[in-house]
C-alpha cells in the first residue's frame, strides 16, 4: 500500500488559507472520486471539497475551526501499490500447494 | 422531441415516418423515474461492492441512466430483441432482466451473465467493442425473410463507432433494410480517449446521411427525450422502413471501470463542466414542477431501490461458482472424444469446483 | 493530479541505457525498454488505445507521451485493424511501430492486417519493404479478466509465416527482451505475460544473460532458467514462473528438473531444446493455451525429432483444454496448476518401454 496526500487547493483567486468547517469523511472510509470530503471556509464563501480520487482515507488534517494553508496536507489517502490494470485483478503471490508426491527409481544411465 | 441542435437531427428526423407515439402518462413517467433510481442505486452499490470484495470489478454507467433506461422501455420484450455491451445495466434493468443473473458477470461467475437471453430477449453481454452490432444486423434480416415484425436495437458507444465492424453493420442493415435501431451513448469516453480524439466530424449520427439512414441526435440526458425518440426509431423500422441511428448525448461520469482512474487524463472542473446537468435530478425537477410526482413519491422510489440492491446483493453474494465441468459441457452442442477425455483428466487430476 | 502520474509511474530513463542491477516489476521494465528504444531510434512510433496520456491500461507507457510528445506517442481511435494497418503504411515509410493491443483478445479484429498485411509484405514486396514492427499484446490468463482479456494465440501467431513470436517471463527477460524485438527488421508480436506485470525481480541491465548462463548471452533463443539432471520441464510466459515452484517441490522428492524458457515461440530455439532434453532423456511441455494444434505439439515434435534415440518416455503436455478460458475461480481450473504438471512429470518418469 502506498499513501497519496492531497494538499488544500486554492479555492479562488489568491486565497492562501481555509478553515475547516466539517469533516464529512473519517480515517478508515472508502471514498470515491467526486464525493465531498469537507466543508471549508474561505473569506469568500464556504464550500464543499470533493475527493480527487478513490481510496481508503489514512488521515485527515485540522478539526472544526482549524486554518489549513494551501499546499498543506488535508487529507492522506492510502492506495495499493500495484493498481491493477483497467480491468481484472493483480494475482496474489502464494506459497506453491501441492498434492501429489512423485515417485520414481531413477537408473542414471 | 427535444434534439441537440445539429444539422444532421432536424432534416433526418423528419424522414421518420409513421405517427408519433402517445406521450407518456404520469404512471409511465413515474415507473420510468423509479427505474432510473433503481438503476442508479445499484450502479453505485456495484461499485462500493467490488471496494468490498464481493465483485472483482464493474463497469458503472453513471450519468447514462435516462439513455439506458429511457431505451430499454421502448422496447416490446413479446418480439424486439436487443444486443448489448458490457455498460448496460440499466437496459437490463428497463427490460425486466433478473438482475442477480446479470449482475453475475461482474462476480466473473460466468462471461456472458446467467440470465437466459432468447427468454430476457437480451442477448449475452458482449465484451468487444461493436461485437454485437452486426449480429443485430442478421437477427433483424431474419425478421424479414420470416415476414415477423420484431425489431433489433444494438447498443455501441462513440468509441466503438471507430470499429470497422460498425460500418459493416450500418452499410449492411440499410441496403438490406434490416429493422435495426443503431442505439448510440455517447458518453463523451473511450476510457481515457475523448470523443473529439475519437469521432471525426464530431458526430456519429451524421454517418449516418452516408448510409441513406435517418438519424436522430438526441439529448440523451433527457429520458423522456430517449423513449420518444426510440419509439420513433422503433415504429419506423417495424413498418418495413429499414434501419434508424439514434446518437444519444450522454456523458460517462464515473470511470471506465473500477480500476480506473480518471484523474489520470480529466479534473473534476471539466467533469462537472463537460457532464450538464444530473439526468436522475433533472427528471426528479421535471415531475415534481409538472406536478406528476412528490416527495413523498422520491423517498418512495428511493426505498425500493434501496430494497431491490439488498435483494440484488444477498443474491451475488449468494452465488458460488460455477462447476468446473460447465467448461467441458458447454462448448459443444455435439461434444468430442478429445473433450472428454480432457474432462476425466481434469476431474482426475485437479477438480476443485 | 499530475503528482499521482509521476508517484506512480515507473522509473525514468533519461535515454542513455541503464547500468547495474535493480529490482523492477515487468510493467516497469517494459516502460524502461520503450523509453530507452524511443531514445535510441528517432523513428520509433509508440501507439494504440489509451497508450497516450493515460500510458496504457497497465501502465507500460506511463510518461513517454510526457517525455516524447504526442508525434511519436499518441493514442488511436478505438479500432485494431486501424491500428496494425496503420503500422504496415508507417514501415513503409520509414518508421519502426511499437503498436499495442489493448488486450490478446483484440488482436481478433486485426487479424487480417496481422496475418495477410504485415506478415507478408516484405515478401509480396521481395524484401523492399521490411516491416518491422514490434506488436505488444499483454497476454494470457490469470488476473480473473472479463472475456477477451485473456487468451494464449501463441499458436496462431507462430503459424503464420512472416510473423516471430517471443514471450518474457520476468522483468529481466522483458527488458531485453523487448530491446532485442525493437530492434529487429522484421514484424515480432511480443506477448506480455499480464499475470506478471506487477512481480518484481532483479534486472541486470549490463547482460541480457548473466555470465555462465548456457544461453551465451544473446536474447535471441531459449534460456534454461534451473539446471536439471532428471527431466526438462519446456515453457514460456507466466508458466515459467509455475515451473520453477514445480521443479522446488520436485527436489523435496528427489527429482531433479531442469527448466527451459523457451523464450522465442518462433523460432523456436531447437538447439537449447535438444541440448537440454538429451541430458535429461525426459520433457513436459507447458502452456495455457488449449491443447489441441497447441503449441506443445510443435516442440514435443522438435524434442522427438532430435532425441528419438535416448528419450525414456514420450513428450507429455500438460495444458489449458480445448474450451474458451473460463470466468473468475474458474481460471483455477483451466490454467495448468502444479498438480497438474506434477501429474504429467510422473507419467513421463513411471513410463516403461514396450
Amino acid at each position: 500500500m502506498a499513501e497519496i496526500t492531497f494538499p488544500l487547493p486554492d479555492l479562488g483567486e489568491g486565497l492562501i488559507e481555509a478553515t475547516v468547517l466539517e469533516w464529512l469523511v473519517s480515517p478508515g472510509d472508502q471514498v470515491e472520486r467526486n464525493q465531498p470530503l469537507v466543508e471549508v471556509e474561505t473569506t469568500k464563501s464556504a464550500v464543499e471539497l470533493p475527493s480527487p480520487q478513490a481510496g481508503k482515507v489514512v488521515r485527515i488534517h485540522g478539526g472544526p475551526g482549524d486554518k489549513i494553508n494551501v499546499g498543506e496536507p488535508l487529507i492522506v489517502f492510502e492506495v495499493p501499490d500495484n493498481t491493477a490494470g483497467i480491468v481484472g485483478t493483480v494475482p496474489k503471490e502464494e506459497a506453491p500447494k501441492r498434492r501429489v508426491r512423485l515417485s520414481a527409481v531413477l537408473d542414471e544411465d | 422531441m427535444d434534439t441537440l441542435p445539429s444539422p444532421f437531427s432536424g432534416n433526418d428526423a423528419g424522414q421518420l415516418s409513421g405517427p408519433r407515439s402517445e406521450p407518456l402518462t404520469a404512471g409511465q413517467l413515474r415507473e420510468l423515474f423509479s427505474l432510473m433510481v433503481a438503476v442508479r442505486h445499484l450502479d453505485s452499490s456495484a461499485i462500493a461492492w467490488q471496494r468490498q470484495g464481493i465483485i472483482p470489478g464493474y463497469a458503472p454507467e453513471l450519468g447514462q441512466e435516462a439513455a439506458q433506461v429511457g431505451s430499454g422501455y421502448a422496447v416490446d420484450t413479446t418480439r424486439d430483441f436487443v444486443f448489448p455491451t458490457y455498460r448496460e445495466m440499466g437496459v437490463a434493468r428497463a427490460m425486466g432482466v433478473d438482475m442477480v443473473a446479470y449482475m453475475s458477470t461482474h462476480k466473473a461467475t460466468w462471461h456472458g451473465g446467467l440470465y437466459d437471453p432468447l427468454q430476457s430477449r437480451l442477448a449475452p453481454i458482449q465484451a468487444v467493442v461493436g461485437g454485437s452490432v452486426l449480429h443485430a444486423v442478421g437477427w433483424a434480416h431474419g425478421q424479414t425473410l420470416d415476414q415477423k415484425d420484431g425489431v433489433a436495437m444494438t447498443y455501441f458507444g462513440d468509441g466503438a463507432s471507430s470499429q470497422g465492424d460498425i460500418h459493416e453493420a450500418m452499410n449492411f442493415a440499410a441496403v438490406m433494410k434490416a429493422p435495426v435501431v443503431f442505439f448510440v451513448q455517447n458518453n463523451g469516453w473511450a476510457i481515457s480517449v475523448p470523443t473529439e480524439r475519437q469521432v471525426a466530424g464530431g458526430s456519429v449520427a451524421a454517418r449516418a446521411a452516408g448510409y441513406g439512414m435517418p438519424a436522430l441526435r438526441i439529448d440523451g440526458n433527457d429520458v423522456v427525450a430517449v423513449v420518444e425518440a426510440t419509439r420513433r426509431a422503433f415504429a419506423h423500422a417495424r413498418a418495413g422502413n429499414g434501419p434508424v441511428l439514434i446518437e444519444a448525448m450522454t456523458y460517462r461520469r464515473g470511470p471506465h471501470s473500477t480500476s480506473d482512474d480518471p484523474g489520470r487524463y480529466r479534473s473534476l472542473n471539466e467533469e462537472r463542466d463537460d457532464a450538464g446537468e444530473d439526468p436522475l435530478e433533472r427528471f426528479r425537477r421535471r415531475l415534481l414542477a409538472d406536478g406528476v410526482a412528490d416527495e413523498a413519491f422520491f423517498a418512495e422510489a428511493l426505498a425500493a431501490a434501496k430494497a431491490e440492491e439488498e435483494h440484488i446483493r444477498a443474491g451475488i453474494q449468494a452465488l458460488g461458482s460455477r462447476p468446473g465441468s460447465e467448461m467441458f459441457d458447454l462448448v459443444f452442442q455435439e461434444t468430442t472424444l478429445a473433450l472428454q477425455a480432457q474432462a476425466a483428466n481434469w476431474r482426475e487430476e485437479s477438480e476443485h469446483v | 493530479m499530475s503528482n499521482a502520474i509521476l508517484e506512480s509511474g515507473a522509473a525514468m530513463a533519461d535515454g542513455t541505457p541503464r547500468r547495474g542491477v535493480e529490482q523492477l516489476s515487468m510493467q516497469q521494465a517494459l516502460n524502461l525498454a520503450l523509453d530507452e528504444v524511443l531514445a535510441a531510434n528517432p523513428k520509433a512510433l509508440v501507439f494504440g488505445e489509451d497508450c497516450g496520456r493515460l500510458g496504457g491500461v497497465f501502465r507500460v507507457t506511463d510518461g513517454l507521451q510526457a517525455k516524447y510528445g504526442t508525434g511519436r506517442v499518441f493514442d488511436t481511435p478505438l479500432a485494431e485493424s486501424g491500428i496494425l494497418g496503420m503500422s504496415v503504411g508507417l514501415a513503409m515509410a520509414g518508421f519502426h511501430s511499437i503498436p499495442e493491443v489493448q488486450f490478446d483478445g483484440f488482436a481478433y479484429p486485426a487479424i487480417n492486417q496481422i496475418v495477410c498485411q504485415i506478415a507478408r509484405m516484405n515478401y509480396r514486396s521481395r524484401g523492399t519493404m521490411p516491416m518491422p514492427i514490434t506488436l505488444r499484446v499483454p497476454s494470457f490468463g490469470g488476473i480473473r479478466a472479463p472475456e477477451h482479456h485473456g487468451e494464449s494465440l501463441e499458436a496462431l501467431f507462430a503459424h503464420v509465416p512472416g510473423l516471430k513470436v517471443v514471450s518474457p517471463s520476468n522483468p529481466h527477460e522483458a527488458y531485453h527482451l523487448l530491446k532485442y524485438a525493437a530492434e529487429r527488421p522484421d514484424p515480432v508480436v511480443f506477448m506480455e505475460p499480464k499475470s506478471r506485470y506487477w512481480q518484481k525481480g532483479e534486472v541486470d541491465f549490463d547482460s541480457a544473460d548473466p555470465a555462465g548462463s548456457p544461453a551465451g548471452g544473446s536474447p535471441a533463443g531459449a534460456k534454461v532458467m534451473r539446471a536439471g539432471r532428471h527431466l526438462t520441464l519446456v515453457a514460456w510466459g507466466a508458466m515459467v514462473a509455475r515451473c520453477l515452484q514445480v521443479a522446488e517441490l520436485a527436489a523435496e522428492d528427489g527429482i531433479d528438473i531442469e527448466v527451459l524458457d523457451l523464450r522465442w515461440l518462433k523460432p523456436i530455439d531447437e538447439a537449447a531444446l535438444a541440448a537440454s532434453v538429451r541430458k535429461t532423456r525426459r520433457a513436459v511441455v507447458v502452456h495455457e493455451a488449449p491443447l489441441t494444434s497447441g503449441l506443445g505439439a510443435e516442440v514435443a515434435q522438435l524434442i522427438t525429432q532430435a532425441c528419438f534415440d535416448t528419450l525414456k518416455a514420450p513428450v507429455e503436455r500438460v495444458t489449458g483444454f480445448d474450451v474458451p478460458y473460463p470466468s473468475g475461480d474458474l481460471e483455477d481450473e483451466y490454467i495448468p496448476n502444479i498438480d497438474r504438471i506434477l501429474f504429467g512429470i510422473q507419467r513421463v518418469l513411471e513410463y516403461k518401454r514396450g
